[in-house]
């Protein structure tokens, strides 16, 4: 076989010994679940790669797919980056992610519904107090309330990288509301015309069935004595990043697109107002902030949110989904426990490996973390997007004096795990044209319901686009790559 | 349907129709008056107050249209004038966002590949030269949306909403556009001295309004002041008439009405319907300034009494 470096698209991918590459092996092989792939990109000319990467770009923006840059004196339109070059999964590596995450997010539920009622986990010392009294988002509100069905978490987003010991590894569970589905079905439908012919090569599962099992779990958590559920989405608005997401979602279920402003609450009942006049709501999929969905039981200067909405969601006559006051269970401390949480919950092993995870609230642990910061990543345990990481091999020594300082005035709000070495994947570069190792990592979307569970057979690998930037959130410029998760 | 969205859509359908007349107007008005009869209307003064009086409602002053290049882009392309095309079509594209979950995708791509068309183009070159290549194609982008509207939606409340915006603004753009053009032929005298028999502004007029050819062909003759304003506001088979898009608006209305109260928007568009149906242009000429008024003012208790029934809830 030709070396791939001779090959004009590929004649700057540098391969770096310290990650694993999901294209080619160390000895600069291709691996075989790509070589198909691999040899019809290769009789690609660059020019046809950008011709086709153009395409990819203007349906995007057409689709409306797109977010906006606030700049000095306008708002431009800019679309995510998508890139060509897809992420293949086997058949066998998947059904271990997907059975890892299902795990992860039965066990969260069950961790939630514990942490609101008996607090078993905490009296018997498996998981310490102070992780829970000191979170910002454990909600005493939604202590002793059922919601319906029993499920806390309908949606969790899980994030993996691929470790250079090949090995999958969770950064951290997502059971907010997480977000980015919408970009795994529009990636699917940009390759898919984009890219067509590759396809007849690979037998890939759908991921267009998100929706249709979406709506399923709704139905299944709707309020006692309700026989035909309305559900909803209810979105900040137009504005919001994520709208593109809240109106496909919408569309895609079928179901009504709703601001705070279309609903009122009466008698603990919750209405929205259509032409007709008002119709009761049952089962709700939020896309609000925990913070913002009631003024009158949360932050008081919330206009995005219902008033009374959860004084009615107590008295269990509308379903949220998610449930308020899950973010307690998904921050960053509490991940380090995931490994007993499983255990105690289950009874079961983890079968998806934990980053080891130093606690800088523990005296011992934060002296270990102090003395090695050069080779720890230093993380809040409450920020979300990527923000306030510091990256211990890319900081000045000066910097690492800093950020000890910061880290000492507030331990419990710090954890410091390894450096841990996302996988690389080839990922075309407009500016060079030509394929370059990005950086990526995996979010899986699992679904909980009454009795009903779901895995997306797909996800989001996003990607760093930069060159060696380890963060591959939307916000930091990151991109993202349809994943084809293959059939046995 | 949420009230808040079929307020969007009716808006949406509004603005629509609203950057089409707009466009098309200036592109009609401004290459007719290049080959104007009389001195005055062929002046650059004369077309330029008039493009400027049909969006804004306002008689220009004459120090504020020396500039042609500034008229244009104000009325095409500024972001800052609430009436330009760029805005109208925003406005359009934001009601259209507010409510997307309601429209088919091809629907609502085509907004957004209009939208980018719209806000890319190149304002030096709009002022210089390329005021017929943008005017045209922005009509013909609305022409496809129109298209798209019909052919991709289900034929529901959302789409009775869309098209009751449109047919009412229809209505209110045409009728604007007659008094726009009504202003123009009473400050233009024309050679023969009469600017109410055999005007070249009702030529315009007619072209402004895409029923030149067609009002020839109904009534076989150079077109007059009555035979204009009788196809234009009365005459229901012509498209673009007052009272076509009445007709059309009652059409959409009884879509949307479960049953017809005495105070609901379906009895009072009915209403002026029939009076509408039963009035000859010979009663209007006299006072034809008041009956431009009349309708003006109709059309917005229309407008409001929909707003009070569907969108405040």
């Amino acid at each position: 076989m030709t070396e791939y470096k001779e090959l004009p698209i590929f004649s700057s991918y540098d391969l770096n010994d310290r990650f694993y590459d999901e294209i080619f092996t160390k000895d600069k092989k291709v691996r075989s679940i790509y070589e198909t792939l691999f040899n019809l990109f290769s009789e690609y000319k660059i020019d046809d790669f950008q011709l086709l990467n153009e395409k990819a770009k203007a349906s995007f923006l057409n689709q409306g797919i797109t977010f906006q840059v606030y700049g000095a004196k306008e708002i431009k339109e800019k679309v995510f980056p998508f890139d060509l070059f897809p992420r293949i999964i086997s058949a066998d590596e998947w059904e271990h992610l997907e059975a890892g995450a299902l795990q992860r997010s039965v066990a969260l539920n069950l961790f939630l519904k514990d942490l609101y009622h008996e607090k078993l986990i905490i009296k018997e010392g498996v998981v310490p107090i102070e992780l829970i009294n000191s979170s910002a988002n454990y909600l005493k509100q939604m202590e002793g309330l059922k919601p319906p069905g029993g499920i806390y978490n309908h949606i969790s987003g899980t994030d993996l990288i691929k470790h250079n010991d090949g090995n999958y590894y969770v950064l951290e569970d997502n059971i907010r509301c997480p977000s980015g589905v919408s970009y795994v079905i529009s990636n699917r439908a940009a390759l898919k015309r984009t890219l067509y012919g590759a396809f007849n090569h690979y037998p890939a599962y759908t991921v267009d069935n998100y929706a249709e099992n979406l709506l399923t779990i709704m139905q299944s958590v709707k309020p006692t004595g309700v026989d035909n559920p309305t559900c909803v989405v209810i979105t900040p608005g137009i504005y919001n990043s994520a709208y593109y997401e809240h109106s496909y979602l919408a569309k895609a279920m079928g179901i009504e697109l709703v601001e705070g402003r279309d609903l009122f609450t009466e008698n603990d009942f919750v209405y929205m107002k259509t032409i007709y006049g008002p119709k009761k709501v049952d089962v709700i999929y939020r896309r609000i902030d925990d913070a913002f969905i009631d003024p009158m039981e949360f932050n008081p200067d919330s206009v995005l949110g219902v008033k009374g909405l959860f004084k009615s969601y107590k008295k269990g006559n509308v379903c949220l989904v998610n449930a308020p006051g899950t973010g307690v269970a998904d921050d960053k401390a509490i991940y380090t426990y995931m490994p007993q949480i499983i255990k105690y919950y289950l009874g079961e092993d983890p079968i998806l490996n934990n980053v080891h995870t130093y606690h800088c609230s523990n005296s011992k642990e934060l002296d270990y973390v102090l003395n090695n910061i050069a080779n720890l990543v230093i993380k809040p345990v409450d920020e979300s997007g990527g923000y306030g990481i510091s990256i211990g091999n890319k900081l000045s020594k000066e910097e690492i004096e800093k950020v000890k300082e910061v880290i000492k005035e507030n331990p419990r709000k710090y954890i410091a795990q390894p450096i841990m070495s996302l996988s690389t994947h080839a990922t075309y570069i407009d500016e060079e044209q030509n394929f370059e190792p990005r950086h990526i990592d995996l979010r899986t979307f699992t679904l909980l319901g009454q009795d009903k569970q779901f895995v997306l057979k797909g996800g989001l690998t996003r990607v760093a686009l930069k060159r060696g930037n380890l963060i591959v959130n939307s916000s930091q410029g990151g991109g993202s790559k349809d994943t084809w998760v293959l059939k046995k | 349907m949420l009230a808040r969205v079929a307020n969007n859509l009716f808006w949406m359908g509004r603005y629509l129709e609203r950057t089409e007349h707009i466009a098309r107007f200036m592109n009609v008005n401004y290459f007719s008056s290049l080959d104007a009869p009389s001195e005055v209307s062929q002046s650059r003064n004369f077309v330029l107050k008039s493009i400027l009086f049909l969006v804004s409602g306002e008689i220009a002053e004459d120090k504020n249209v020396t500039d042609e290049k500034k008229v244009l882009y104000d009325v095409g392309l500024n972001p800052d004038n609430d009436f330009s095309i760029l805005n109208c079509f925003k406005c359009a594209r934001e009601n259209a966002s507010g409510s997307r979950d309601l429209l088919s995708t091809e629907l609502f791509e085509s907004i957004n590949s209009l939208h980018h068309y719209i806000t890319n183009y190149p304002s030096e070159h709009f002022v210089a030269n390329g005021l017929d290549e943008f005017t045209s194609a922005v009509s013909r982008g609305i022409i496809l949306l129109r298209g798209k509207i019909i052919e991709t939606l289900i034929h529901d409340e959302a789409f009775a909403i869309i098209s009751l915006g449109m047919n009412l603004e229809r209505a209110s753009q045409v009728i604007r556009i007659i008094n726009t053009k009504y202003v123009d032929a009473k400050s233009s005298k024309t050679e023969f001295h009469n600017s109410f028999t055999n005007s070249f502004e009702w030529t315009t007029l007619l072209k402004s309004i895409q029923s030149f050819d067609m009002m020839k062909r109904y009534y076989k003759k150079a077109p007059t002041s009555a035979d204009t304003l009788d196809f234009l506001i009365l005459n229901p088979s012509c498209p673009r008439s007052v009272m076509s898009s009445l007709n059309s608006a009652a059409k959409y209305i009884k879509i949307l009405t479960k049953n017809e109260k005495r105070d609901s928007s379906s009895f009072l568009i009915n209403k002026i319907r029939c009076e509408y149906s039963y009035t000859s242009i010979d009663e209007i000429e006299g006072r034809f300034a008041d009956f431009i008024e009349e309708i003006i003012d109709k059309i917005t208790e229309i407008s409001i009494r929909i707003e009070e029934e569907f969108f405040s809830y």
